[in-house]
């Protein structure tokens, strides 16, 4: 009965394929094979199982648990610094080669220099001495001003006395040396970026 | 007895109770009043000063200052220090070593072979360069520091470059014309930094850009009317000065002696010597 299946089926497959080599010959699946041989099924001819052991689970489960722990091991390790490039002295500052030959500074030049220092501490603490003094005149009469608002009108003193949120962030670009050119179209500028990028 | 004693209570009892509720009463309305309207003055003594709100607008310096002798000084004893105590840069050790190598090609026993790298004949020296350097330089001209020293514009706003500049506008008070920082009268219902907002905006032909620095005046200035002009118990005005910074470099197309942006030096020549107290403290050339 199987074999009367097989040939009937053989023939409709070679039928339908384009090649006409004999039935025998062909095998386009596993499931039939040549005539010539053995009726064998397909879980006949498989290979012979391997026997389970029953000990393999709890192998694996081991297995698994020390891979585990050599990963977790591996993270726990503190990842390593970025290094701060400025803290870091390059070797061309210890290099002998790179100092200048320079005449060294004499007695007057150094008690000219001395001076000079002396004169410009002077000069600083003078300075500011007027810069504090400014900013010192100008709170006062910004406390008179709102003493005198407060003698006026209460709302008026309350709404002064508001935070402004409209001021911060004050941004202003501060004096250059030269005034800035009108219409001035800048050239665009290559450049090659060296920043060193790190990551952790 | 204890009839007539109740009766004796009763219209005690009532006696406080209608006070507790009128001064309850009292109370509500006042705080309704502060909440319905900030900015009215409180019903009391109207005071006798008029409030008025104004500007100190400045422009700020555009270019460094000069340096005093002194600075100059130092700053070229700073130089030579740090010139001294430094190392010779990656740029200088190539310009030794050209230097040195063409001293060596131009001696008579000059073996090329003799060089560590004669890979290729064209090497770009570091003299070459500086030279292409400074070429590109040339190539741009910045525009010149001080520009118009001599000029007496007073209304231009490129004058001092170096310094802060501050708006002062003239204003017909009474029969004079006085240089004053602009006013304006305040209005009911504004605060006064709205009120110094107003006075800017109201100068004619004002196309400026000015960010106020606080909500709280920086200054004050009262003056009395003159005795004719003294009206309804209105002894005098009151001004509140409020700071602003110039934030767009706009040319005002105002008539030339109407106002003009003056230095802190130059402001004697044109304030009235009281008024000129009081602004003085809160301009400052920092």
């Amino acid at each position: 009965m199987a074999g009367f299946v097989c040939r009937a089926v053989n023939r409709i497959i070679s039928s339908q394929s384009s090649c006409c080599s004999p039935v025998i010959a062909v095998r386009h699946s596993h499931w039939f094979t040549s005539m010539l041989s053995l009726k064998t099924s397909a879980p006949l001819r498989a290979e012979p199982r391997k026997k389970k052991k029953k000990v393999d689970p709890r192998q694996e489960i081991l297995v698994k648990d020390r891979l585990k722990k050599r990963l977790k091991r591996m993270e726990k390790v503190s990842p390593e610094l970025i290094p701060i490039e400025d803290f870091i002295t390059s070797a061309k500052s210890f290099d002998d080669t790179r100092t200048r030959a320079l005449p060294e500074v004499c007695f007057e030049e150094s008690e000219r220099r001395a001076l000079l220092l002396k004169e410009w501490s002077r000069h600083k603490h003078k300075q500011h001495q007027m810069e504090m003094q400014e900013i010192q005149e100008a709170l006062k009469a910004q406390k008179q001003a709102l003493m005198q608002l407060k003698l006026e009108s209460k709302e008026l003193y309350i709404a002064a006395l508001r935070p402004d949120t409209d001021t911060l962030p004050f941004l202003h670009h501060g004096p250059s040396y030269t005034p800035p050119i009108a219409d001035y179209e800048a050239p665009e500028g290559k450049y090659n970026d060296i920043t060193r990028v790190y990551t952790q | 007895m204890a009839a007539p004693f109740a009766r004796v209570c009763q219209p005690l009892w009532r006696k406080i109770t209608t006070a507790i509720l009128s001064k309850g009463v009292r109370n509500v309305s006042s705080t309704r009043q502060q909440w319905a309207k900030l900015n009215v003055k409180t019903a009391g003594a109207a005071s006798p000063w008029a409030l008025h709100g104004a500007v100190c607008l400045q422009r700020l310096p555009v270019v460094s200052q000069d340096r005093s002798p002194i600075e100059e000084d130092f700053m070229e004893l700073m130089r030579q220090i740090e010139f001294e105590k430094s190392l010779l840069a990656d740029h200088e050790v190539k310009v030794l070593e050209d230097t040195a190598r063409m001293s060596r090609k131009q001696d008579e026993d000059y073996d090329s072979d003799e060089e560590d790298d004669y890979r290729n004949k064209k090497i770009v020296t570091a003299q070459d360069l500086e030279d292409v350097w400074e070429q590109n330089l040339k190539q741009f001209q910045p525009a010149p520091r001080l520009q118009g020293d001599g000029e007496t514009d007073m209304s231009s706003l490129e004058r001092c470059l170096a310094d802060s500049l501050v708006l002062l506008v003239q204003k017909d008070v009474g029969s004079q014309k006085i240089w004053l920082l602009p006013q304006i009268e305040w209005q009911t219902g504004e605060t006064l930094r709205q009120t110094a907002e107003r006075a800017l905006a109201s100068l004619p032909g004002a196309d400026l850009k000015a960010t106020f620095l606080g909500n709280a005046p920086c200054g004050f200035y009262k003056y009395k009317y003159p005795k004719d002009v003294q009206k309804e118990g209105l002894v005098g005005a009151k001004v509140f000065f409020f700071k602003a910074v110039m934030s767009s470099q706009k040319h005002l197309p105002l008539e030339k002696n109407t106002f003009a942006w003056v230095k802190k030096d130059e402001l004697q020549e044109f304030l009235k010597p009281e008024y000129l107290k009081q602004v003085r403290r809160f301009i400052m050339t920092l």
